[in-house]
């Protein structure tokens, strides 16, 4: 993996944070969608439309609605967005070395990558739309179901790696065998948890469309509906980040990066064509009964395999 | 009972043209039948006017030039055609149609929704005498004429 | 919001939401997920045209009830036919008919394919919703060669209608179905088989037999519940007698039942077409009917893609109809989605009121009640100002 130093002003405004990562948000959520229109024998959209998009409702008026705490409907939008762009500090973009690291950054990472959707759930509970309001309830309800079993297949590699830094885990990742293939379920798990967590389809009940208009986002407008997209642009580029990093055999250089994180990307999108949107408590159902399950059953076998197997075999 | 029951499609897809038409810049090529504009043929016209009473959107106007002479003019307004073809099955002389080649009829102004068929000499007469002043309403009353 | 402990949270759905693409309201009172009570209020698109029609001749009127409905316009107006035809005492040539009942198995083609997208749509299942939308474009293709138009074909004119079929569109129909059969076949193994859209459509909304009899359901909606109720078999009309269609039912009466019917419906429609192409009367187009319909009044009822669709119309004598009543296939249906929702997650209540497969448009129309001889109607005035009042 190279390493870089950076002035930490330009770590946090422009690489590998702020700027290059919402670039990158926005370079991801358009390959997602023009893969998905490719799937569906669609045209699909031109290469600007995200930015486009961001621009045109950055540049409109916020509608406060009545009866929201009104500094918490404005600041809940930014604490998303900052909370994601703080948890792309610890991992390794674009290949490089994370600019931050310390023993444990894997925890705080993906507790950063939650604040995301705690805020999405509190900005729909803040408001008095009752779509906003049952949004809010099936978003919190998802984040629940889906964050046991994405952490319990997130640290078979940490536990394999015998280290809970991302960079070693990612260093670790590129001196061994793919854990794609020692660990799958608990791969299949990771993706399946990382399109929970951005309520891709099948798992977008909490804003279906033709059931709650845009669930617990409806009453947002403008700039916070803005930066709660720019939001979850940024979630895409570090859960593909670091599932790939994980399980896909580390990131070492940029070109490794852009490779693993568009080949997930093109499985994460043909995942999400392929199925029909499920209830939220098949979510729930799925998630508790197979997802955790399996996480759980997979982080057994590691465990018995580092602490009994391994001195049996290589004495 | 399967999981993923259309990943056929969305490979054999992806590997594939979108079906999308990309119309303004590549032109959709109709069907020969195709109902789009009307063309009037004042040759052969009559003037029963079965064609206007039978109409359901009151789209065509028949003005009389000189009833003894046969000259007829049409007035066509393209915005109140449904193009439903009645007044083509009305027509016993055979004087209307549908061309399957003009069908982008869209305009920003209202002026080239009303369209005039007939001898040029008739549609110049009809509209000089509108241009008079005092005369109020071109060419004459609902379909009658002078 | 409103904090009251005893009061019903209630979702509303419409008449402006993503899940409508017609405007109609609904009340779901919810308990968390759990539906509790569901109420509808229609009229949003009420639109004036069974009076219209009495101001029209009928030659006008057969293209105004084409327009009663976007998707089912062929049927609207071989209804508004058949019951003008049956007044002037005219009998329609054979090859008429067959291209009557050819244009009317295309369009149950071309609007089951519609439903199917809507549906899977509804179901969050959009690769679904696009490919069948996108072969639906080939349905529409040949609908477009034989009329001309690809929504309003208005095949139909008093007395017969309007187009033959040459061989070469005869050739063109026959390829694009074995296309379209193919693809359909596909989607009633994806219906059957895909385990995330068996979990949405299984076991929801089930209607029994009683209820849908009870409830006077029509269409797939009723054969879906094993209600043999089908215009095409119990009183054939037009080319029908001769080119007899199969009644499709299924006994479980749930959403799912209900994508079944609907898609067998297409094969059988695919076998019609394929008949009629095959064995096409030979003969004229169409019979002269005078242009005054003689006074009299009729019933005519064709099987609509969505059921049963009614016209009754009242001559006096003159070029114009004194009364035209139409009754559609949504109305009907409407009950069925009040009775069965309750107890249901908010998550079925889209596909559930899609699965009528409703027309809002259509069914928009006011009655008057006349009570033990009071005149209940609204003058004009009174809706004027019961305008005020409602949107003060």
């Amino acid at each position: 993996m190279n390493n870089i130093s950076l002035p930490p002003l330009v770590a946090l405004l422009v690489f590998p944070g702020g700027l290059f990562l919402m670039a990158l948000g926005l370079a991801y959520e358009y390959i997602d969608r023009k893969l998905v229109a490719r799937f569906q024998n669609r045209l699909g959209p031109r290469w600007f439309q995200p930015l486009a998009d961001l621009v045109k409702l950055l540049a409109k008026e916020e509608i406060i609605p009545d009866g929201v705490h009104r500094g918490l409907f404005i600041i809940l939008p930014v604490i998303a967005v900052a909370g994601a762009l703080t948890a792309a500090l610890y991992t390794p973009l674009a290949g490089f070395m994370p600019a931050y690291s310390f023993p444990g950054d894997l925890v705080v990472t993906l507790y950063l990558l939650s604040v995301m959707t705690l805020s999405m759930g509190l900005a729909g509970a803040n408001t008095a739309d009752r779509f906003s309001l049952i949004g809010a309830t099936r978003t919190l309800t998802q984040l629940f179901s889906y964050e046991a079993p994405f952490l319990l297949a997130l640290l078979g590699p940490a536990i394999a790696a015998g280290s809970w830094q991302i960079s070693t885990i990612n260093l670790y990742a590129e001196n061994n065998r793919w854990m794609i293939f020692t660990q799958p379920v608990g791969f299949i798990v990771a993706i399946i948890g990382l399109m929970g967590k951005l309520e891709l389809p099948p798992f977008d009940a909490p804003e279906a469309e033709t059931e709650i208009v845009a669930g617990a986002l409806t009453e947002y407008s403008g700039r916070g509906y803005a930066l709660f997209r720019l939001g979850k642009d940024i979630e895409l580029v570090i859960g593909l980040t670091l599932v790939s990093a994980f399980y896909l055999g580390g990131l070492a250089n940029p070109l490794e990066f852009l490779l693993k994180t568009l080949a997930l990307l093109l499985v994460v999108a043909a995942l999400q064509s392929l199925f029909a949107r499920l209830r939220i408590d098949q979510t729930v159902g799925l998630w508790w009964r197979a997802g955790a399950i399996l996480g759980l059953v997979q982080l057994a076998v590691i465990i018995a395999g580092s602490s009994w197997l391994r001195p049996l075999l290589f004495k | 009972m399967s999981i993923g029951s259309m990943l056929g499609d969305i490979l054999k897809s992806f590997f594939k043209k979108p079906a999308t038409e990309k119309y303004p810049f590549e032109r959709y090529e109709p069907s020969q039948n195709l109902r789009g504009k009307l063309v009037y043929n004042p040759e052969k016209c009559s003037g029963c006017q079965l064609c206007i009473k039978d109409c359901p959107a009151d789209a065509i106007e028949l003005l009389v030039v000189d009833k003894a002479n046969k000259r007829f003019v049409m007035r066509y307004h393209t915005d109140r055609c449904t193009f439903c073809g009645q007044c083509i099955e009305s027509c016993r002389f055979e004087c209307l149609n549908m061309t399957g080649e003009q069908w982008e009829l869209a305009s920003l102004k209202k002026e080239p929704f009303e369209v005039y068929y007939g001898r040029d000499e008739d549609i110049q007469f009809l509209l000089d005498r509108a241009a008079q002043p005092g005369t109020g309403e071109p060419c004459g009353g609902e379909g009658e004429g002078a | 919001m409103d904090l009251e402990p005893n009061k019903k949270f209630v979702v509303p759905i419409g008449p402006q939401h993503p899940a409508l693409k017609e405007p109609g309201h609904f009340e779901f009172a919810v308990d968390g997920e759990i539906v509790t009570g569901a109420t509808v209020r229609l009229g949003f698109v009420h639109r004036g045209i069974e009076k219209s029609a009495e101001s029209r001749t009928y030659v006008q009127n057969l293209y105004l009830m084409e327009r009663v409905c976007g998707i089912c316009s062929h049927v609207h107006g071989t209804a508004f036919t058949i019951g003008v035809e049956h007044l002037a005492g005219v009998t329609v040539p054979p090859r008429a008919n067959a291209i009557r009942v050819l244009v009317a198995e295309l369009e149950r083609i071309h609007s089951h394919m519609l439903w199917l997208g809507v549906a899977a749509h509804e179901g969050g299942f959009d690769t679904l919703f696009m490919y069948s939308w996108r072969d639906r474009e080939k349905v529409m293709d040949i609908l477009e060669e034989i009329s001309g138009n690809r929504v309003h074909y208005s095949a139909n004119v008093i007395g017969g209608v309007k187009f033959d079929i040459s061989e070469e569109q005869r050739g063109k129909i026959l390829s694009s179905l074995d296309f379209l059969e193919e693809r359909t076949r596909h989607y009633l193994k994806v219906v059957n088989e895909d385990e995330t859209f068996l979990g949405r459509t299984v076991g929801v909304g089930i209607m029994t037999r009683e209820q849908a009899e009870s409830l006077g359901a029509v269409g797939p909606t009723a054969r879906a519940s094993g209600v043999e109720r089908d215009i095409r078999v119990d009183a054939p009309y037009a080319g029908y007698e001769q080119f007899p269609v199969r009644m499709i039912t299924d006994t479980r009466g749930d959403l799912h039942a209900r994508f079944v019917v609907r898609i067998e419906e297409l094969f059988e429609a695919y076998r019609v077409i394929r008949e009629i192409l095959d064995h096409m009367p030979e003969g004229e187009l169409t019979a002269r009917v005078p242009r005054r319909i003689p006074a009299g009044e009729t019933i005519s009822r064709v099987e609509a893609p969505r059921g049963e669709l009614l016209y009754y119309i009242k001559s006096n004598g003159t070029d114009m109809p004194e009364r035209v009543k139409v009754r559609t296939p949504s109305l009907c249906n409407w009950g069925s989605i009040t009775s069965v929702a309750v107890g249901h997650k908010l998550a079925d209540m889209p596909m559930l009121l899609v699965g009528i497969d409703p027309c809002f448009s259509c069914n928009d129309r006011t009655i008057t009640i006349k009570s033990a001889g009071v005149d209940l109607g609204w003058t004009w005035e009174d809706l004027r100002q019961h305008g005020i009042e409602a949107y003060r």
